[in-house]
């Protein structure tokens, strides 16, 4: 019983930050219909970004997330409007295929500067993990988990709230209508991606201390932020809150009753039988 | 015209290891002519049916594999393992197609990515059958004589012809593929699907089919791929990075062309070991990915229908 | 015995009912004009018979053989063939292409097929455009082009989807005699259209469905009087 309180924990704590990368993803997909498969790299950028602000500047890892998100999300405003612009009207094969080579390019172009050596954050503050009620609670990750639910508060709150966050939930449900009723689409989608970026980015500044980082790492990071944003409908961003939750503990649940060598397998299995099973999402409430 | 420079070709193919016979470049040649196989196996499914797969490693791990183990456990020789692991990519493709390909576009592409990563961890923990992620290991080949010689494995020209003979053959089934009934009906699914379907076109039936011949050559490149390196592992034969640098080759060629896979091979293939060597020599690194990536970049945006895709349309040539 | 009966066939999407309870027969040789107000579950009712979509419930039987839950491509081998709303040519490949595509259907060897393809083309007065691009013809061409790709499978049952939307009126006149041709041919037609003034002078019966029901179902001359469809046409709410 203990051990599954416990898988149940660990699972909600990454899972968070699974939902995190997913809800990056699941807008630059709802407001622009493209499936990025560059999106693991932002999160690997956040990630050596955590390890550059400790090493060289000094600076807490969990501090360093304010200087990071304005960047990725200045990085991603020049993606967008240098590379992605022109691509995107070409159509969504094209696109997913320019974005494998961006990939490729910033993964390798890390691993030029960075070099391929699996590398690690150390905290003096998190060599014990916290034990309440028994339960061995990382303090990374626990300081990550808080972080991620007051950042995607934060963006709920933009995306409910805000003139802006109002035109890209309307982008994303109605594309015509929004733009016939005077929503800036270009506007729009250049600040949907800079924001999805910036989330992937952060994602990665909060995973840094609990995971290796190294530079290819975003190739099975976006593997598997498509089985989130699959499992809780392409586009929809509660479905992939919910879906990085359920990754996040059917992984941690699978390692312990299953195997720890299938437990990334476990998530592809149900990807692959939700995609072929409910293509909306579990929730039913994306788009297919 | 075209004959004859079909025939400078041919030619070319089987003289060059006499001309430069440089261990490097020989090795520089198997490389292109292994990656213009797998071009041309992504560009059979890719090309024609227009269905992007993101794993087709998974076809060439499973030649690689069955070529191995072939040869380990029951000491069937690679030559016979290589068209034997063609067999079983092109058997393994058609459980993955009939489940893939009910869906469409993207959602494909991320299924294929899937079910390639569920087999590479397959691959990685059923250790009775793979090793593992030790991989396996060839010391010596069979004892083969050609012609009352001995056949040296230890040099790298026999390895030359005998990838210069199944590049043949990819190429001339793309050729033969390009004129039968299966290639204009994996064009009309790669149009437009719900048309195809509506002019009774089987469509599953027809990427199935495309897929399994697809499969098959990166089969035999997986089973070439084990034999000439002698030694494979999970991570290095069943590894997204290689599904993507399949599509690279096809796409930065020309997708639909007969000739492109060999232009992508030559020019991803070639370049980039020119840039890898840089990279080593000057920062230690393997570098060549780097490059890959941005030539996709700059295809996709500027030469959409590939180098040769944009050559041939100046040339007037078919293929 | 009719050639299509359609007997109770209801589809819903999720809580959305598109087609209700929807019940009518095509008799061979005969024009059947199928309208209706915007969103009544006209391409749904063709996308059902076609088989794109499967049925909530209901049965289609094709010369008395049930069709419902067929494959689309099963379908046009039992001899229905249809086209598309919005046209969907096979853009990048040779208007002749993608005519002798469809006719390998009946004629597995190229030159047969090729020739078919000729002959159906000439009916459809694109001969002149053989070798162009479909993506390069006109709507209206490419519109023909898709009729075209229909009857090259030679269907006994042709379901036309709005085959005027997006014409001008020479264009319609043309098609009009076009589609009363292909009928003269032997091969029967239910049309689907919004250009009411020529679904009434071509058709032999009209189908009037409105909210995914069927509201009325005689000769033209009687529709145009019947108060339900006035009723559906104005927009008051039935009943």
């Amino acid at each position: 019983m203990e051990t599954f309180v416990q898988s149940i924990v660990s699972g909600i704590l990454t899972g968070s930050l699974y939902a995190m990368i997913g809800v990056g993803l699941t807008v630059i997909f709802g407001v622009m219909r493209i499936i990025n498969m560059a999106h693991g790299d932002m999160v690997m950028f956040g990630m050596y970004g955590a390890f550059l602000s400790i090493t060289f500047l000094k600076i807490d890892p969990f501090l360093s997330i304010i200087l990071w998100i304005p960047i990725a999300f200045l990085i991603g405003v020049l993606i967008y409007r240098f590379l992605l612009k022109n691509i995107v009207p070409a159509g969504e094969l094209n696109t997913l295929l320019y974005t494998a080579g961006l990939s490729l390019f910033i993964a390798n172009l890390v691993l030029l500067i960075a070099t391929g050596d699996y590398r690690t954050i150390k905290l003096k503050y998190a060599i014990m993990p916290l034990r309440p009620f028994g339960i061995a609670v990382p303090i990374p990750l626990a300081i990550a988990f808080g972080m991620a639910i007051l950042i995607t508060v934060a963006l709920y709150w933009f995306l409910v709230r805000t003139d802006t966050g109002r035109a890209i939930r309307a982008t994303s449900q109605e594309p015509e209508a929004a733009a016939l009723m005077g929503v800036n689409v270009d506007r729009t989608a250049i600040i949907t991606f800079a924001l999805g970026t910036a989330l992937a980015c952060a994602a990665g500044v909060l995973l840094a201390p609990s995971l290796y980082l190294y530079p290819t790492v975003g190739e099975i990071l976006v593997a598997k932020c498509f089985v989130i944003v699959v499992l809780g409908g392409l586009g929809s961003v509660p479905g992939a809150i919910a879906g990085g939750l359920l990754l996040g503990v059917v992984e941690s649940l699978g390692a312990v009753y299953v195997s720890v060598p299938y437990k990334d397998a476990i998530g592809f299995v149900i990807f692959l039988l939700v995609l072929l099973f409910r293509p909306s999402g579990l929730f039913g409430v994306g788009k297919s | 015209m075209k004959k004859i420079v079909i025939a400078l070709s041919l030619i070319l193919l089987f003289t060059a290891p006499l001309i430069v016979s440089a261990p490097f470049f020989v090795h520089l040649m198997i490389m292109v002519l292994m990656w213009t196989v797998l071009g041309a196996s992504w560009n059979i499914l890719g090309g024609f049916t227009g269905q992007v797969s993101f794993g087709h490693a998974t076809f060439l791990g499973a030649g690689a594999y069955t070529t191995m183990i072939l040869y380990l456990k029951l000491g069937i020789a690679p030559w016979y393992g290589i068209p034997i692991g063609g067999l079983v990519a092109a058997l393994i493709a058609l459980p993955i197609g009939f489940i893939c390909f009910r869906l469409r576009g993207p959602y494909f592409a991320l299924s294929t990515l899937a079910v390639a990563e569920i087999i590479r961890l397959v691959a990685l923990n059923w250790e009775s059958l793979t090793n593992g992620p030790v991989g396996l290991l060839i010391t010596t080949l069979p004892d083969v004589t050609f012609r009352g010689r001995s056949i040296d494995w230890e040099n790298k020209i026999p390895f030359y012809y005998i990838i210069a003979i199944i590049t043949l053959g990819s190429i001339v089934a793309t050729y033969i593929m390009s004129r039968t009934r299966l290639g204009a009906y994996s064009l009309a699914i790669r149009e437009d699907i719900d048309s195809a379907e509506a002019i009774g076109i089987n469509t599953v039936q027809a990427r199935v089919a495309a897929l399994s011949l697809s499969a098959f050559f990166a089969g035999v490149a997986g089973g070439f791929y084990a034999m000439y390196l002698r030694y494979i592992d999970p991570d290095a034969v069943f590894s997204i990075a290689l599904s993507i640098e399949m599509v690279f080759i096809a796409v930065v060629g020309g997708l639909t062309t007969v000739a492109g896979p060999l232009i992508g091979a030559i020019v991803l293939v070639a370049f980039g070991e020119i840039f890898r060597e840089i990279f080593l020599v000057h920062f230690k690194l393997v570098g060549h990915l780097i490059f890959y990536g941005l030539m996709m970049m700059i295809v996709i945006r500027y030469l959409p229908e590939g180098i040769w895709g944009r050559l041939r349309l100046r040339f007037g040539s078919q293929h | 015995m009719a050639l299509l009966a359609v007997k109770g066939l209801t589809k819903y999407f999720g809580g959305l009912r598109a087609v209700h309870d929807l019940s009518f027969d095509v008799q061979t040789g005969e024009i059947l004009g199928l309208i209706g107000p915007n969103g009544a579950g006209k391409t749904t009712a063709f996308n059902l018979i076609a088989g794109f979509i499967h049925p909530t419930r209901g049965e289609i039987l094709l010369d008395g053989e049930s069709i419902a839950g067929m494959k689309p491509y099963a379908v046009t081998r039992k001899g229905i063939a249809r086209t598309f709303q919005i046209v969907k040519p096979f853009r990048k490949l040779s208007v002749l292409e993608n005519v002798t595509l469809a006719a390998f259907l009946r004629f597995p060897s190229r030159g047969e097929a090729e020739s078919q393809a000729r002959q159906v083309l000439e009916r459809m007065g694109l001969e002149s455009k053989i070798s162009a691009l479909a993506v390069d013809l006109t709507l209206s061409e490419q519109k023909r082009l898709e009729i075209a790709r229909a009857l090259a499978t030679q269907p006994k049952l042709l379901l036309l989807d709005e085959p005027m939307g997006g014409l001008n009126a020479t264009e319609i006149e043309q098609a009009s005699l076009l589609v009363r041709d292909i009928c003269k041919g032997g091969v029967t037609i239910i049309w689907v259209e919004h250009v009411l003034k020529a679904i009434m002078n071509s058709s032999n019966r009209v189908v009037v469905i409105n909210q995914g029901e069927k509201i009325a179902d005689a000769p033209p001359e009687q529709i145009v009087e019947n108060p339900d469809v006035i009723a559906a046409y104005l927009g008051t709410k039935k009943r």
